[in-house]
């Protein structure tokens, strides 16, 4: 699904120079369940945001199912970002002046689906994660828990293939770092590919790789419990 | 401790050019407005009140009423200050001054020095005693004395100066085409408004001895505006009534002498002096009043000109504090007191308001000129704010920059200086949190303030093109004659002229560039002259005023004025010694005549004519009024005016004849001429400068609003650039993302304009009913208003969403 070659990224500010990522070579094939894992500043969130197409690299090659994403133009990617990956952040990062419902249904309204299909989509991802009950709701109104879940209903409620999470319990207590952890296994069990960052060895334990980051390079892999 | 505080403060700002540049500007804007607005309002309050007791100085205003018809107006016969004076002690002092109109210029106002020709716009003569109630500052002469005798004139200081320059004019000679006057005096007007316009005087012993006569004994001959200083006790209600009591005697035994039958009264009226400047429907009053609904008008404006100017100041000032809030929390956990906190940004404030204090007073004082062209004043800062009232005015100006000052200094002060270092250390900056979705927060005052903004925008656009519209209308609307093309020719006071307007006549109809030549009294537009006439003859029929035009024989021809029935005065021969009348319908119907044509109407002095035709309506004064009853009398030897249709498509070789054989019949004579067009747009002319003066506020209002969303959507986009961003991780793209956030304002501009269209509508309807010809209120102009507010906010808040949607969306997501 993915295949990423010499992957480069460099941020320039007045007159130095920062790496970022220095060349990274990634495969990542369908339902996997891949761990990111390295110190602060080594580059992991770069890599999710180059592989979730809202950051462009510095050089190298991103193929997305077989499609070099840097011949395509900026309308392309887009389309193939919105029809493919959903986003799970750290901080959640819903809006603020919308509803549970509505922050869900938004992707879908950008999708152009109809409003009959966008209801019942959004009822079957808020009944699967429990939080229908609160659906009229505002964000602020939630804990940290809940507005994770109500995260990754709107990741998956346009049944992306791809689900990028950056330190998706970072905020959360163990709990409910847990809950999540549980909800993402079970959407992987069920076939969808997963990219997460973590510092967590405890949720890294739930994903099929590991990929290990240093100062922006891979300095390995592994198979975790297969 | 102070200035280590200013000294912070000029490097912030300096930091951030661009939003002090922004702020600066808005409130410098809005204090310019305001300040031009508060010079002219009081300058117009203070008209008239320059006066040693003018608190007891009075004209006498007369309402004229014959065959039910009452009509106001300023003026009063010649001997009614004589007579006033004579007969009441409690009449300390009266003078007269005649009525002229400035826009009927002839030889007399021209005078001769040196043999060189100056051009005096407006003169008039008076008595002796002018100069007594009107204390103005003699620079040379005595103004006690400077109007007793015979050929005296007395000179404004400006008019010194364009004559004689630096030299002394006491005792210099100006000619003009009859006599000689000699310089008696030269009186100071220099900040002292008035309704009185004139640049020279002459003494009123200068007139004919025999006219004198006759005005003295002439209670029905209305040329003089008469003044009056009262003694501090009298009340002026109870005076009001002994006076009418006893002028009615007066033109009782007048009108008895006469041997002529009035239904009608003559009534006098004593009006403060410093109320004439806001007097409106007197008749002949003074061209400079005011209406004082403009004046209100303009109050209001300024007022939300400097409100929208601080609502801004206060926005971009809050906003951008929140913006700093880090840096607030920083100085906080290194020790910062709150009320260090405060001076701080009080003192940023302090600089910034005062800054544009400074700036604005700097730009009214350098504007000034424009500003007086504009509205036809002549008013200095420097003077108005070293008045008693502008040194209050300033003064209170002043406490309110500070009071905005701190304000603005404050509110960061006390609202983020009480926050916990730790809560805007946290990362999220500050956000007001709301716990319901449509609770009371900063940002929802914000936007209600944007809507205050937008509705006054909305409001003075709309006006202003409503305005325009009515303007256009009533310059544009068929006047039931053929206005263009036509020169009229003031002819020279000099009578002898009256000899020489055949021979004139004939040689400017000799080219070919000059269509038809004819001569008038009066003129579409120009002042009207009034009659008395009665249906039957003297003894029986009762007399009614008429507004009257005394015409030569190719007056109806040459306008193009259509006839009903009857004919035109063309048709009637040289030597017919019968008086001929023609009517308008409005007289006709007036006076109730069945078959107008052939019968006769009576004037006072026995004399009697004959109505030999009838036009048809048209309007003869401005598109305020309806067309009233006008009666046209054929005097071919009464040459006020000499009206000369031109070619237009020979307009040079016309103007050029024109002159030459004027030259040749009126040697040393000024030839002054108008368009008549030019002459009938003049009628709108306050119309006019309220238009340029809405449309002056328009642009002052749109530029502060447009400022004022441009900095606060940039503030609150830039605000939710991580919501942005967001957005576009999900699938968003820039069209509907910029939609979503355009979407708010545009809503705000239309519930503005939704709120403030039945008020304009309401005010605006009442100002077109003052023309008795108007524009329909078409729902379009309110539309067109709207629109025209909504495209600038639109665009202005496209450019700060474009710049933030267009960019990368890592670059706000980016860990905190």
């Amino acid at each position: 699904m993915i295949e990423t070659k010499r992957l480069k990224k460099v941020f320039k500010s007045a007159d130095i120079e920062t790496v970022a990522l220095a060349g990274i070579d990634l495969k990542v094939e369908e339902a996997d369940f891949v761990s990111v894992m390295g110190p602060s500043g080594c580059g992991k969130t770069t890599l999710l945001n180059l592989l979730g197409m809202i950051d462009v690299a510095s050089s190298g090659s991103y193929r997305f199912k077989g499609e070099e994403v840097y011949s395509l133009t900026e309308k392309q990617i887009t389309r193939l970002r919105k029809q493919n990956i959903g986003f799970v952040f750290q901080n959640f990062n819903l809006i603020e002046e919308l509803s549970i419902w509505e922050n869900i249904e938004l992707p879908l309204i950008y999708q152009g689906v109809k409003k009959a299909e966008r209801k019942r989509r959004v009822m079957e991802v808020i009944d699967r994660l429990e939080i229908s009950h609160r659906k009229d709701l505002l964000p602020v109104q939630l804990s940290g828990g809940q507005q994770q879940r109500v995260a990754v209903a709107r990741a998956i409620v346009t049944r992306p293939h791809l689900l990028l999470a950056d330190e998706p319990t970072g905020n959360l207590d163990s709990m409910h770092g847990e809950e999540v952890m549980n909800i993402l296994d079970e959407l992987n069990k069920e076939g969808m590919t997963i990219v997460m960052v973590t510092h967590s060895h405890h949720d890294a334990s739930y994903s099929r790789r590991i990929v290990h980051l240093f100062d922006g390079q891979i300095i390995n892999e592994n198979l975790n419990r297969v | 401790m102070w200035g280590s505080f200013f000294r912070m403060g000029f490097r912030v700002l300096m930091r951030q050019k661009n939003y002090f540049l922004l702020n600066l500007a808005g409130l410098t804007i809005g204090i310019v407005a305001f300040v031009f607005i508060y010079l002219y309002v009081e300058n117009a309050l203070y008209y008239d009140r320059s006066w040693k007791n003018y608190q007891h100085i009075y004209r006498v205003n007369e309402t004229y009423s014959t065959g039910g018809k009452a009509e106001k107006m300023a003026l009063t016969p010649y001997l009614l200050a004589d007579t006033l004076k004579n007969n009441f002690p409690e009449i300390l002092q009266s003078t007269r001054l005649f009525f002229t109109d400035p826009s009927d210029k002839n030889d007399v106002s021209s005078v001769n020095y040196r043999g060189k020709m100056y051009d005096i716009p407006n003169l008039t003569i008076g008595d002796a005693r002018v100069f007594k109630i009107f204390n103005y500052r003699f620079t040379e002469g005595n103004p006690d004395s400077c109007l007793l005798h015979p050929n005296s004139m007395v000179l404004s200081t400006a008019m010194k100066q364009k004559i004689f320059g630096s030299n002394p004019a006491l005792g210099k000679k100006l000619k003009t085409s009859m006599r000689q006057y000699t310089i008696t005096g030269v009186f100071d007007n220099k900040n002292r408004p008035s309704h009185l316009e004139f640049d020279a005087v002459i003494s009123i012993t200068s007139l004919d001895k025999q006219e004198q006569k006759q005005l003295n004994t002439n209670w029905f001959w209305l040329n003089c505006y008469t003044y009056v200083e009262f003694a501090d006790t009298v009340n002026v209600r109870k005076f009001t009534q002994r006076v009418n009591y006893f002028t009615d005697t007066a033109i009782g035994k007048f009108v008895q002498k006469q041997k002529i039958k009035i239904n009608g009264y003559m009534h006098l009226a004593f009006q403060p002096i410093q109320d004439i400047h806001f007097s409106q429907g007197l008749l002949y009053d003074s061209h400079s009043n005011i209406n004082v609904t403009y004046l209100y008008i303009f109050v209001i404006v300024a007022l939300f000109i400097l409100l929208m100017a601080s609502i801004n100041y206060v926005n971009f000032a809050t906003a951008r504090s929140l913006k700093r809030a880090r840096e607030i929390g920083v100085r906080k956990v290194m020790g910062a007191l709150r009320k260090q906190l405060m001076r701080q940004h009080i003192s940023e404030a302090l600089i910034l308001t005062f800054t544009a204090f400074i700036i604005s007073l700097s730009l009214v004082e350098l504007m000034t000129p424009v500003f007086n062209a504009l509205v036809n004043r002549h008013i200095t800062l420097v003077h108005s704010l070293f008045s008693g009232s502008g040194l209050v005015f300033g003064f209170l100006l002043l406490l309110f920059m500070l009071l905005l000052a701190l304000l603005s200094g404050s509110f960061p002060a006390f609202v983020l200086s009480s926050l916990q270092p730790v809560e805007v250390l946290g990362g999220r900056g500050v956000v007001f949190k709301t716990k319901k979705r449509y609770s009371f927060t900063a940002a929802g005052l914000r936007k209600f303030l944007v809507v205050i903004q937008y509705l006054v925008a909305i409001g003075v656009i709309i006006s202003t093109l409503i305005i325009f519209a009515q303007i256009h209308y009533v310059k544009n609307r068929p006047l039931g004659f053929d206005k263009e093309n036509v020169v009229v020719v003031n002819s020279p006071a000099d009578t002898s002229f009256r000899g020489r307007v055949k021979g004139f006549v004939a040689a400017l109809q000799a080219d070919s560039a000059i269509e038809q030549v004819a001569t008038a009294s009066s003129l579409p537009g120009y002042l009207t002259g009034k009659i008395l006439v009665s249906t039957g003859d003297s003894t029986d029929g009762h007399m009614q005023t008429l507004n009257s035009f005394f015409v030569g024989y190719h007056y109806f021809d040459l306008l193009k004025i259509p006839l009903l029935e009857g004919q035109y005065f063309s048709s009637v021969t040289e030597n017919d010694s019968t008086e001929h009348f023609i009517l308008n319908e409005a007289a006709v119907d007036f006076l109730h005549l069945k078959h107008p044509i052939g019968s006769y109407l009576y004037t006072p002095m026995a004399k009697k004519g004959k109505i030999i035709g009838v036009v048809k309506n048209f309007n003869f004064s401005s598109l305020h009024q309806q067309v009233e009853p006008l009666i046209f009398v054929l005097s071919p030897q009464y040459v006020q005016y000499v009206v000369v249709r031109i070619n237009p498509a020979k307009r040079q070789e016309a103007l050029a004849h024109l002159q030459a054989t004027w030259n040749k019949s009126n040697k040393g004579y000024t030839m002054y001429y108008t368009f008549l067009d030019k002459k009938l747009d003049t009628l709108y002319s306050s119309d006019q400068k309220m238009l340029s003066l809405f449309f002056y506020f328009s642009l002052f209002v749109i530029f502060i609003s447009a400022l004022g969303l441009f900095g606060l959507s940039a503030f609150l986009i830039e605000q939710r650039s991580k919501e942005i961003s967001i957005r576009k991780v999900l699938g968003g793209s820039e069209k509907q993302i910029v939609f979503t956030l355009v979407k708010e304002y545009v809503m705000l501009v239309l519930i503005a304009g939704l709120l403030i269209s039945p008020v304009v509508y309401f005010f605006i309807e009442k100002w077109l009913n003052s023309f008795a010809y108007h524009i329909r209120l078409s729902i379009w102009y309110f539309v067109a208003g709207i629109v025209l507010v909504l495209f600038i906010a639109f665009f202005t808040v496209l450019l700060q969403a474009l710049s933030m949607v267009r960019k990368r969306p890592v670059e706000a997501l980016k860990y905190e």
